[in-house]
């Protein structure tokens, strides 16, 4: 005590001249819109550093959020531009037909378990029935075939993955147009076979593979992947090695797509067959 | 004591009515604003207590602040030139000391006792002032040619009122 009223004694100007001048410059800054007005930016500047670096971290904590957000949206945009694309060309329609634009629904969720190594693959993903998700629906990632629905709980669905033995699908050669059918042949989780390719059409590796409507389940050129090898078989058909475009060992978020008209589809071509 | 006192108050008076009546409206090409009043800190008796001196140069600060309308701008400057006053006159002091209870006045020290004296604080003060009336380090030589232009005619008038001082 004794020694810090010494102190002070000794040092009284300073405390003094410290304590004015504190008082001096405050009114510089509050009192002065311009002196104001640099302070706050020279404070500003001065944890504007901290700041970017805290915000950079935390942005980094939520790109979770961030892009289960995005990925809604793109499945909200999907859904918008699947309004806009279905081409005004009819003449007659039904005044009560209030989806006649829109043909496919686009629902964005996330893969909660995927396997790439058995010979069925399934992956489960967090959306189900109450998110108006059923059976038979495709399931895209980042505009690649993914698999299709086949089980649906209230909150929960399992596809059944491209890399599934039972797995068909119809697809065609972007390049001319032909068809056939992809499997997949349970060897490698990044190649399956497309199949059913007469040996007069033309094609080279590279070639893009993508889907046909044909399914109802699919719409109709969403990327499969790209060919990579082919060879004759048998008869008259070549077997083509493809590609897969889909990273399936780090699906994470997809976009389910319902075919609205399936039903209607399906029932049409049953009374023929 | 009381008639020390007096003459005191009525230099501070006249000096402030000076900067504020005259001194404040006299503005050479932008690059000159004399500051006279940072004088009343120069005359104050050698042997004034560093608080009291700090405290009327606060006050001097805060009134020329308040009538120039640029709050806490003098103050600062003209607190920072009471602080460093005690040392200024240590680093200038005769070779045979200040006569005790003397006034730092050019009568009893000489002229280029004072001037040397002036100019230390002037200089101080006008730099701190100059540079928080910018407050920022642009235009920086621009800033410094104002001030020692600035304090050019500081020292000169101070040293003018002082010699007429002197006469009286």
């Amino acid at each position: 005590m004794r020694n810090l009223l010494n102190f002070l004694a000794k040092y009284n100007h300073l405390i003094i001249f410290i304590i004015l001048e504190g008082i001096a410059i405050y009114l510089l800054g509050t009192a002065n819109n311009y002196h104001n007005t640099r302070f706050v930016k020279g404070f500003r500047g001065l944890t504007a550093g901290i700041e970017k670096r805290v915000s950079n971290t935390r942005s980094y904590f939520h790109l979770r959020e961030i892009s289960q957000s995005l990925s809604r949206e793109n499945a909200l945009l999907r859904a918008k531009t699947e309004q806009f694309s279905q081409k005004d060309d009819q003449v007659f329609f039904s005044v009560a037909d209030t989806i006649r634009h829109q043909h496919y629904n686009y629902t964005s969720a996330e893969v909660v378990n995927n396997s790439v190594n058995r010979q069925k693959n399934f992956f489960t993903i967090n959306k189900g029935r109450m998110q108006g998700i059923s059976v038979n629906m495709a399931v895209i990632s980042d505009d690649r075939v993914a698999g299709v629905i086949v089980g649906c709980s209230n909150n929960f669905s399992v596809a059944m993955s491209v890399l599934n033995l039972d797995f068909r699908l119809s697809a065609r050669l972007k390049s001319n147009g032909y068809f056939g059918s992809l499997s997949w042949d349970g060897k490698d989780y990044r190649t399956a076979i497309l199949s059913e390719i007469p040996q007069h059409v033309t094609f080279g590796i590279g070639d893009t593979v993508e889907t046909t409507s044909y399914s109802a389940i699919f719409p109709e050129g969403i990327v499969i992947g790209t060919v990579s090898g082919f060879e004759k078989s048998g008869g008259d058909f070549y077997t083509i090695k493809v590609s897969l475009a889909t990273e399936f060992r780090k699906l994470r978020f997809i976009t389910v797509i319902g075919n609205l008209m399936r039903e209607e589809q399906l029932e049409l071509e049953n009374q023929y067959q | 004591m009381i008639n020390r006192i007096l003459r005191f108050g009525l230099i501070f008076i006249l000096l402030i009515l000076l900067q504020v009546l005259l001194f404040n409206n006299i503005q050479f090409s932008g690059y000159v604003n004399p500051y006279i009043y940072i004088m009343f800190i120069l005359l104050l008796p050698v042997e004034m207590p560093a608080w009291l001196l700090l405290i009327l140069s606060f006050s001097t600060g805060l009134i020329i602040d308040f009538a120039s309308g640029t709050p806490g701008m003098h103050t600062s400057a003209t607190v920072l030139a009471g602080f460093v006053r005690p040392y200024v006159l240590r680093i200038t002091s005769p070779r045979d000391g200040y006569e005790p209870g003397a006034d730092p006045s050019m009568m009893i020290y000489g002229v280029r006792w004072f001037l040397v004296y002036a100019s230390i604080i002037v200089v101080i003060h006008h730099l701190t002032l100059f540079y928080l009336e910018v407050f920022r380090f642009d235009d920086f030589f621009r800033t410094l040619l104002r001030v020692i232009l600035s304090s050019v005619f500081s020292i000169s008038f101070i040293a003018l009122l002082e010699y007429i001082r002197k006469g009286k």
